[in-house]
C-alpha cells in the first residue's frame, strides 16, 4: 500500500453528472467493497483526498466510477488521458461473500452500485436491485447484464421500472436465507437495515462518511456504534479503517 | 530515557534513516537532540505506528503521539470534520486509547523505530494531567512530555487552560514536578498575546513551547441552516492558517527563553524552512500527513538540500530572520 501516481486511459462521461476514470493499474489486492483515497490536484484548495470506490478491475486497468458532487470530483472530471492521479490504496475492509446455499440481494441507490459490481461478479444466482433517479441514471445498470444477475430497477419518475423506491422492491424481493448486500444515501440504508432486522435476513452496508486520511488516523469519519455490540469506550467505529462495509445490526442508525 | 541512548549506540550502524542525521540537520530541543527538526503533529499521525506502510519513520525527528488521558475517550459524534479553503475543521474531541493501552499496545511498536517518540497528554483536572505524565515516564521510551493545555478544566468550570496564564501556570507546574522528563508546553493561538501565555509556561518551568494548536473556527450548511460539525464549532488547520503561526511563533521566539517547535499548516520544506527563519529549532507537520503519508519524510529530504544549497545548517537558520 502507498500513494502512487497512476495514469488516466479515459475519463468519460456516462450517466448525468457520471464519470467512469480508468486507470493504468492491475489493482492487486482489490477485493470488491473497497475504496481508494484520491488527489485531485496538486494544489491546496481542495486540500484532501476524495474516497471513491473502487468500480471494475480487469486488463491491467482499474476503474472508478464517481459522481461530480463538488470542487474536488468536478476537477477530477476534467482530467484527459496521459495524465495522472495520485492515489492511496486499496483501502478498508470489503463485503464478506455469502456462504453457499444463500442468494446475495445487491441493493443500490446511486452512486451506490459503485462497490458492487466486484460484487455482483462473484456471486452466482444473486439479484441486483436499483434505484435510480431517471432512466438516464438506471442506465448504469446495463453493466451488470451479462453477470449472469438478475437486475431489477426502481425509478422516481417511473421512466424505467417500477416507479418508486429501491426499498419498495426489496420488500418484495426478500425472503428467509438471502444476504443483502446495500450501499447508497443514509435514509435508503437506515430502511434497508430495518427490513432485514424484520425479515431476519443478514445485511452488510457500505457507508460513506467525510474522511481526511482514510487510513484510520484523523477519526474523523466516525458512526455510532449500536450499543448492544460495545462497551461504553468504544462507541464509535472508524468508517475508513474498520468499514467501509459495516454488518447493519452494528451500526446506530438512530444517531447516524 | 533509554531511548537517548539506543539512537546514540545505533547512530553509528544504522541504515539510511540514521545516516541522513547529519549534524546540518540536527537541533537540540528540551535538551533532547533530533536528528533533524521535523516532527509529526499530534493528532495527526495516530501512534505512528499506522504510518510504517507508507513512509519510512525512522527518516523523521521525531512522533508527537495523538493526545493521552488518563482514560480512554471516545471522541465527539459525527460529523467531526469538514474541509475548508486550504484547510480543514476538526472536532474530533480528543478520541484514543488512554495511556495505559497505550503503554502496553502502541508504544513497544513504536520503540522499535529509531526516531523520537513524543507523548503528547491533556486531562480534565490538573491532577489528571500529572498522573498521566508519571506513568509516562515509567513506560520508558517516552523522550518527551508535550502537554495539551487546550482542553477545559472540568474542575474549574470548563475554563480553558491555555487560555488562561494563570491556569497554564499551574498545569504545567504541576507536570514538571510530577515528571523528570522533558516538558515541552503546546499553546493555543486562541488568545490576544501569545506572549503571555509563553511567559507564565516559562515560569512553570516548560522545557520547550509548541505553537501553534488550532484556531477555533465554523462552517455553516446554509441550506440546513445548521453548523456542519455535530459540535458546531471546532479547529482550524492546514496551510489556510499557517501566516498566522508563522506570525505567533515569530512573535513567541521574540521573547522565549526556551526553544519554540512551530507548527500550522505546513506541507513543504519551505513552509518549514519559515518558521525555523522565523525563530522555531524545529517543526511540526500535522494536516500534511493526511494529505500525503510521506509528507514529513520529503520535509525532511528538503530540508537537506535547503542547508546544502545555502551551505549552512539548521541550527544556524533558525532565528536567522533578516528585519
Amino acid at each position: 500500500m502507498e500513494a502512487r501516481s497512476r495514469e488516466i486511459l479515459y475519463n468519460e462521461g456516462v450517466a448525468p453528472g457520471y464519470f467512469r476514470l480508468g486507470l493504468r493499474w492491475k489493482g492487486a489486492g482489490i477485493r470488491p467493497g473497497h475504496f481508494v483515497m484520491v488527489r485531485v490536484s496538486d494544489g491546496l484548495d481542495p486540500l484532501l483526498r476524495r474516497p471513491l470506490g473502487v468500480y471494475r478491475v480487469g486488463h491491467g486497468t482499474v476503474e472508478l466510477l464517481y459522481a461530480v458532487v463538488g470542487k474536488g470530483t468536478e476537477i477530477l472530471s476534467k482530467k484527459m488521458p496521459g495524465e495522472s492521479v495520485d492515489l492511496l490504496g486499496p483501502l478498508g475492509n470489503g463485503f464478506t461473500l455469502p456462504a453457499k446455499g444463500h442468494r446475495a440481494v445487491l441493493v443500490a441507490g446511486g452512486m451506490g452500485i459503485v462497490p458492487l459490481y466486484m460484487l455482483a461478479k462473484k456471486v452466482k444466482k444473486s439479484v441486483l436491485l436499483f434505484g435510480a433517479r431517471s432512466a438516464k441514471e438506471a442506465s448504469v445498470a446495463d453493466d451488470f447484464k451479462g453477470l449472469g444477475i438478475n437486475i431489477k430497477i426502481a425509478t422516481n419518475d417511473g421512466s424505467v421500472g417500477k416507479k418508486g423506491l429501491v426499498t419498495d422492491l426489496l420488500q418484495d424481493e426478500i425472503r428467509p436465507g438471502d444476504i443483502i448486500y446495500a450501499c447508497g444515501p443514509v435514509g435508503m440504508l437506515k430502511k434497508i437495515a430495518t427490513i432485514a432486522a424484520h425479515a431476519g435476513v443478514s445485511c452488510q452496508v457500505s457507508l460513506e462518511r467525510s474522511m481526511a486520511c482514510g487510513i484510520g488516523v484523523c477519526l474523523g469519519c466516525a458512526v455510532k456504534a449500536s450499543s448492544h455490540k460495545e462497551a461504553s469506550n468504544r462507541n464509535y467505529r472508524m468508517v475508513c479503517s474498520e468499514g467501509p462495509v459495516f454488518d447493519s445490526e452494528d451500526i446506530d442508525w438512530e444517531r447516524l | 530515557m533509554g531511548k537517548a541512548i539506543v539512537v546514540k549506540k545505533k547512530a553509528g550502524t544504522a541504515k539510511a534513516g540514521i545516516k541522513k542525521a547529519s549534524g546540518a540537520l540536527s537541533v537540540e530541543v528540551a535538551g533532547i537532540k533530533f536528528k533533524n527538526p521535523v516532527l509529526t503533529a499530534s493528532g495527526t499521525f495516530g501512534y505512528g505506528i499506522e504510518f510504517a506502510p507508507y513512509t519510512d519513520l525512522n527518516l523523521l525527528g521525531g512522533i508527537v503521539v495523538k493526545g493521552l488521558s488518563l482514560r480512554p475517550r471516545e471522541g465527539n459524534p459525527g460529523p467531526r470534520i469538514v474541509e475548508t479553503p486550504c484547510g480543514m475543521l476538526n472536532a474530533i474531541g480528543l478520541q484514543n486509547v488512554g495511556v495505559d493501552a497505550f503503554i502496553k499496545e502502541k508504544l513497544p511498536l513504536l520503540k522499535k523505530y529509531k526516531t523520537r517518540v513524543i507523548a503528547n497528554i491533556f486531562g480534565e483536572t490538573i491532577e489528571d494531567y500529572a498522573e498521566v505524565a508519571s506513568r509516562l515516564e515509567d513506560a520508558g521510551g517516552v523522550d518527551a512530555i508535550e502537554v495539551n493545555i487546550s482542553c477545559p478544566n472540568v474542575k474549574k468550570g470548563g475554563i480553558v487552560f491555555g487560555t488562561d496564564p494563570k491556569e497554564a501556570f499551574k498545569v504545567i507546574s504541576k507536570v514538571r514536578s510530577s515528571t523528570g522528563l522533558p516538558v515541552i508546553t503546546k499553546l493555543s493561538p486562541n488568545v490576544t498575546d501569545i506572549k503571555v501565555m509563553v511567559r507564565a509556561v516559562e515560569d512553570a518551568g516548560t522545557d520547550a513551547i509548541s505553537l501553534i494548536n488550532t484556531l477555533t473556527g465554523m462552517v455553516v450548511d446554509v441550506e440546513k441552516r445548521r453548523p456542519v460539525l455535530a459540535t458546531a464549532t471546532g479547529g482550524l488547520s492546514g496551510p489556510a492558517i499557517r501566516p498566522v503561526a508563522v506570525r505567533m511563533v515569530w512573535q513567541a521566539a521574540s521573547v522565549a527563553k526556551t526553544p519554540i517547535i512551530g507548527m500550522g499548516g505546513i506541507m513543504t520544506a519551505k513552509d518549514a524552512l519559515e518558521f525555523i527563519i522565523a525563530g522555531a529549532s524545529a517543526v511540526q507537520v500535522g494536516t500534511a500527513n493526511f494529505v500525503d503519508p510521506d509528507a514529513a519524510a520529503k520535509i525532511v529530504s528538503g530540508i537537506e538540500d535547503y542547508v546544502k544549497r545555502h551551505s549552512t545548517t539548521v541550527r544556524e537558520l533558525i532565528g536567522s530572520l533578516k528585519m
